[in-house]
């Protein structure tokens, strides 16, 4: 082995070990963290997120369910408000529409409704939004819907150091939690620290500098953004790429910052437009900068229609990079 | 549409009041009549509040189900988990809610319950995770409660899930007693049929008659049906699931048949339900039934059971009192506790 290898302090690994990681190191640093959910002890997860898992901690804390998400999310609700740490895994977060009265109703509710008797900590993660043509009914996007309620923290890390530390943060939380993955993502390697780290929830991060524009995006689009940042430098456009991580509560100081500097704002979701997250961080930078503003503020969202199955309408729906960079040209150099 | 063919009609498990009696401290008996006195005090000069403007929202009597829930409190004590629906009055003040802190909530005081935040239908205690408001809401949480207890090895307790029969019909009623089942959690499950889920007869709503022992064996459980206007059917039948509970910490389904003496809600008249109907289940009032056993084996005379009924009525007028002079929560508390620490 070579000297330098010998000292390295980074691991490369997929995003899925990432979060792999995230879970074992909190089951070890605390017995009552437990995961929960369909295929994630026997058949080592959909996802090859839990894999090895099942062996190493046994099915008392790695544990099997059947299909019924309303049954197994609200157990573990109930789990979480008589002193255990719950991590469910949905299979993937369109199946948690089933779950979602005990989501809604008595998750997020219970510590303010029950006069601070009963905390709630609890994580419920899987992967969120369009995978590869699985069509209308595999591919919602979950976070503008959710993030609706108060009592909810939603996350959406786009690469493996945020998965892993952000997990873990939520994981230490003592709210429910809504940790959303994407299905595109679980294989993207990334060099980590292989020291525990944690990353705190509520903190975006700027990942490319800029002075023109700002881009503000979460989750999945943050690779198609980079993408754009990269033709629009081409361009000549130096945009600055926010990534939210943390959707809710909305680090709204980080965005503001860099809209004061570069006086434009487009807003990237890979959700549909109505009433969705760019809808409220526009509405919140109309709040803090609009003397800030030389132009509208522009987004770019998933069309008003249900998921297509065909390749070629399913990529006309999703933001892409051509998208983008059209809407980012438009703002900062308006015909 | 053919109606679907019905089950025989439920048969109580067999019970002796003279053995209860016989076993039972009487001091204990005349403690659970005057439970049963507090919740039927607490529940009238509640309405009255209501009336009187005092109190808002939805508002769900416990009158007339009394029996029911002072039995199982007497038998398996205050130290397990329970969970009931928005019905939740009486299991507050059986596990130890003062009637002043329960009044105040609904009066949406300052020094209520839940701080005014929950309302009539939100009551909780150390042990009691809620009164819930979405019918069947709560039957995953009591089987989550079950499971902890499974998961931290607590081998003396159990959670208590209180149901109506409007929830049997519910899928998540169904998903939790699986899962209860599968993973042998301790959780008993007692659905309180007061034969409406609002306006709807039970038998307009489920397919069989008999919710517990029709349901219970198809998921490999023991069902069984209890008198629910008797508390010595009650006291009874809830021992011997206690004792079965201590040694196979199963899952156990119980019907307990009742009916409530108001309408669903405050708001509602119970046109659908006739008259003559109303006044012949209102002779099997729980209170007066065990009244009758109490005074015929001359463990109480009347005079002590106007006296406790007069003590109670006090309380509760003192109760109304006090919420009537508690401070409103200060609307700079509006945004607190959203979020845990």
């Amino acid at each position: 082995m070579h000297h330098k290898e010998c000292m390295s302090d980074t691991q490369l690994v997929e995003l899925r070990e990432a979060l792999r990681q995230a879970l074992d190191e909190e089951m070890a640093r605390d017995e009552r963290v437990f995961i929960m959910g369909e295929e994630v002890g026997q058949y080592q997860g959909a996802y090859k997120v839990t894999k090895g898992m099942l062996e190493k901690w046994g099915s008392k804390r790695v544990i099997d369910t059947p299909i019924a998400e309303l049954g197994f999310a609200g157990l573990c609700v109930g789990a979480a408000m008589t002193g255990l740490r719950p991590v469910v895994e949905f299979m993937s977060f369109n199946f948690s529409f089933v779950a979602a009265d005990q989501i809604l109703s008595n998750a997020i509710k219970m510590y303010y409704m029950s006069g601070n008797r009963f905390p709630v900590p609890i994580v419920f993660r899987g992967p969120n939004g369009a995978a590869a043509q699985v069509s209308s009914q595999h591919s919602h996007c979950v976070e503008a819907m959710y993030s609706h309620f108060p009592g909810l923290i939603v996350i959406a890390p786009s690469n493996a150091y945020d998965a892993k530390g952000l997990l873990k943060s939520a994981i230490r939380n003592n709210n429910p939690v809504l940790f959303l993955e994407s299905e595109l993502s679980y294989g993207k390697k990334m060099e980590i620290p292989t020291a525990e780290y944690l990353v705190p929830i509520g903190k975006a991060k700027v990942i490319e500098q800029g002075t023109d524009i700002t881009i503000v995006t979460h989750g999945q689009m943050v690779a198609v953004c980079i993408e754009a940042v990269k033709e629009l430098r081409r361009l000549g456009i130096k945009a600055e790429l926010i990534d939210l991580r943390t959707i809710k509560p909305l680090d709204i100081a980080t965005i503001v910052a860099s809209v004061r500097k570069t006086h434009g704002c487009v807003i990237v979701e890979e959700g549909h437009i109505f009433a969705g997250i760019s809808s409220e961080v526009a509405f919140q930078i109309q709040e803090h900068c609009f003397d800030d503003l030389d132009g509208p503020l522009a987004r770019v969202c998933q069309r008003e229609t249900p998921m297509p199955y065909s390749r070629e309408l399913e990529s006309k729906t999703v933001p892409n990079v051509a998208r983008i960079v059209q809407t980012v040209r438009y703002c900062v150099k308006p015909l | 549409m053919n109606k679907p063919v019905k089950s025989d009609k439920p048969t109580f498990f067999p019970y002796d009041i003279q053995q209860v009696i016989k076993k039972v401290d009487p001091a204990r008996l005349i403690e659970a009549l005057r439970q049963m006195l507090r919740i039927r005090n607490f529940e009238t000069r509640a309405e009255s509040a209501y009336q009187m403007g005092k109190v808002g929202g939805f508002f769900h009597s416990y009158i007339g189900q009394e029996a029911i829930q002072t039995a199982v409190v007497e038998v398996f004590g205050p130290n397990n988990w329970y969970t009931t629906s928005y019905r939740c009055h009486a299991l507050a003040l059986l596990l130890g809610a003062t009637p002043d802190e329960l009044m105040a909530e609904l009066y949406g005081r300052k020094t209520g319950n839940a701080k005014g935040r929950g309302g009539s239908m939100h009551f909780f205690t150390e042990r009691l995770l809620g009164g819930f408001g979405i019918v069947s809401g709560q039957v995953p949480i009591a089987t989550g409660a079950a499971f902890s207890l499974k998961y931290l090895g607590k081998q003396t307790e159990v959670s208590l899930c209180f149901l109506g029969d409007g929830a049997v019909a519910q899928g998540s009623f169904h998903e939790s007693l699986n899962l209860a089942a599968l993973w042998d959690l301790p959780c008993v499950y007692i659905i309180e049929n007061n034969m409406w889920g609002m306006g709807t007869h039970v038998e307009q709503a489920v397919s069989v008659s008999r919710l517990a022992e029709d349901k219970a064996s198809s998921y490999g459980m023991k069902g069984y049906t209890f008198d629910g206007m008797d508390f010595f059917a009650c006291y009874a039948g809830f021992s011997h699931v206690f004792k079965e509970m201590e040694i196979n910490r199963k899952p156990v389904l119980i019907e307990v048949v009742t009916e409530r003496f108001r309408g669903h809600s405050i708001s509602d008249p119970g046109l659908y339900r006739s008259k003559e109907s109303l006044k012949s289940c209102m002779q099997r009032d729980p209170i007066l039934l065990m009244e009758k056993v109490l005074l015929d084996n001359g463990l109480l005379d009347e005079e002590a059971i106007k006296q406790m009924d007069k003590q109670e009525r006090d309380v509760m007028i003192a109760a109304m009192k006090y919420a009537e002079e508690s401070p409103w929560p200060d609307p700079l508390t509006l945004e607190e506790d959203v979020f845990a620490p």
